[in-house]
């Protein structure tokens, strides 16, 4: 309640840097991730794989992307989410990034990625159900490095699902995250939405 | 674990799916095969392409002739968790009976010794592309391809082992 009014307040009064300043305080939880990290340092020599078909796959000699490729120089938006194909991600996460990417764009973002602990080729699939492909980069972060180098990862076994990830977002300019929200429980959907990091830039 | 073959009991594990009220349920191996005839095939992985369109509409093409040879389920498996399994699974209209199973945590696969490891596929721990014939728990048929291959684990090839 205090953090809600905190940033509610910090929006309207305070310069928007300061105010995701305030507002990455108060998710710093269990992460390694915080605003003003090097995503690139805390994430070194970590790849994703970027969604496709098995055929690209194939073409492509099953390349890798590095972190440092994917933001270094760039105003990138994240978000992480527990699995392709499940409840909260399908319905509510990816869609609150998909009907704003307009807005995104406005704001001079360089692309909007979805990670998760998936294979590229489900990303794929997943991405193309839910016509989210266009507007959307996504990444499979396959053997859960990514997420584990950020302190992101998440055993949800109990959910048959095994070591996935946070439900978390962020905004990171040229490597240094300037924004960060990361959810209490993964099922939440309060602060990793598009709606929110859309005030935060 | 020395890959399963003919003449092995067939090890008994957890696989969880979505029933059709869309619950997450488990189920062991030993409930659905005990006392049955069973074809059990296992797949590197979910929207793959052999998988996808070679490995699975073969059986699903096969499997009213499977049913009239005495086969009483027809398992695929693959090391993807259940809601993958679930979306995949629903690209086949007609799936025919065919129950799609996920070994999520590569457990069971490991159990039968057909694990493989696809990293720099950008897959981890898989499983090979096998079928199994299995006859109240007693593996009559494994059929399990030694590489990307796919020439000894279609319906076709189990057919013939009936």
């Amino acid at each position: 309640m205090a953090t809600n009014i905190l940033r509610r307040a910090a929006s309207s009064v305070i310069t928007s840097k300061t105010g995701s300043l305030l507002t990455g305080t108060s998710r710093r939880s269990y992460a390694s991730v915080a605003v003003g990290i090097d995503i690139v340092s805390a994430a070194h020599g970590v790849s994703l794989q970027k969604a496709r078909s098995w055929d690209e796959g194939v073409s492509s000699n099953f390349s890798t992307t590095s972190v440092k490729d994917i933001f270094k120089g760039k105003k990138v938006v994240i978000f992480g989410l527990p699995g392709a194909y499940t409840g909260v991600c399908s319905q509510q996460h990816v869609p609150s990034y998909s009907k704003n990417i307009d807005k995104f764009k406005a704001k001079g973002i360089d692309s909007v990625i979805c990670v998760a602990v998936n294979d590229p080729y489900v990303m794929n699939a997943w991405a193309c159900k839910l016509t989210a492909k266009d507007v959307i980069d996504f990444y499979g972060d396959f053997d859960g490095s990514f997420h584990k180098s950020l302190e992101l990862g998440k055993d949800l076994s109990a959910a048959l699902l095994g070591p996935r990830s946070q439900r978390w977002s962020a905004y990171v300019v040229d490597g240094k995250v300037k924004a960060f929200n990361v959810e209490g429980a993964p099922s939440d959907f309060k602060v990793s939405g598009a709606e929110v990091i859309l005030e935060q830039i | 674990m020395a890959p399963i073959a003919v003449g092995d009991v067939l090890p008994d594990g957890t696989l969880s799916y979505f029933d059709a009220e869309d619950k997450l349920q488990q189920v062991s191996v030993h409930s659905l095969a005990a006392g049955k005839k069973v074809v059990i095939f296992g797949v590197p992985g979910a929207f793959t392409p052999t998988c996808s369109l070679k490995h699975v509409p073969g059986f699903i093409e096969k499997a009213d002739e499977l049913k009239s040879k005495g086969v009483d389920e027809i398992i695929c498996i693959s090391v993807n968790d259940p809601f993958v399994m679930k979306a995949w699974a629903n690209t086949y209209p007609d799936k025919k009976d065919v129950k799609f199973l996920a070994d999520g945590s590569a457990t069971y696969t490991h159990a039968l010794g057909l694990e493989l490891d696809l990293g720099e596929k950008g897959l981890g721990t898989r499983s090979r592309r096998f079928a199994l014939l299995v006859e109240d728990l007693k593996v009559k048929a494994a059929n399990v391809e030694s590489g990307g291959e796919f020439t000894v684990s279609s319906a076709d090839d189990i057919l013939k082992a009936l």
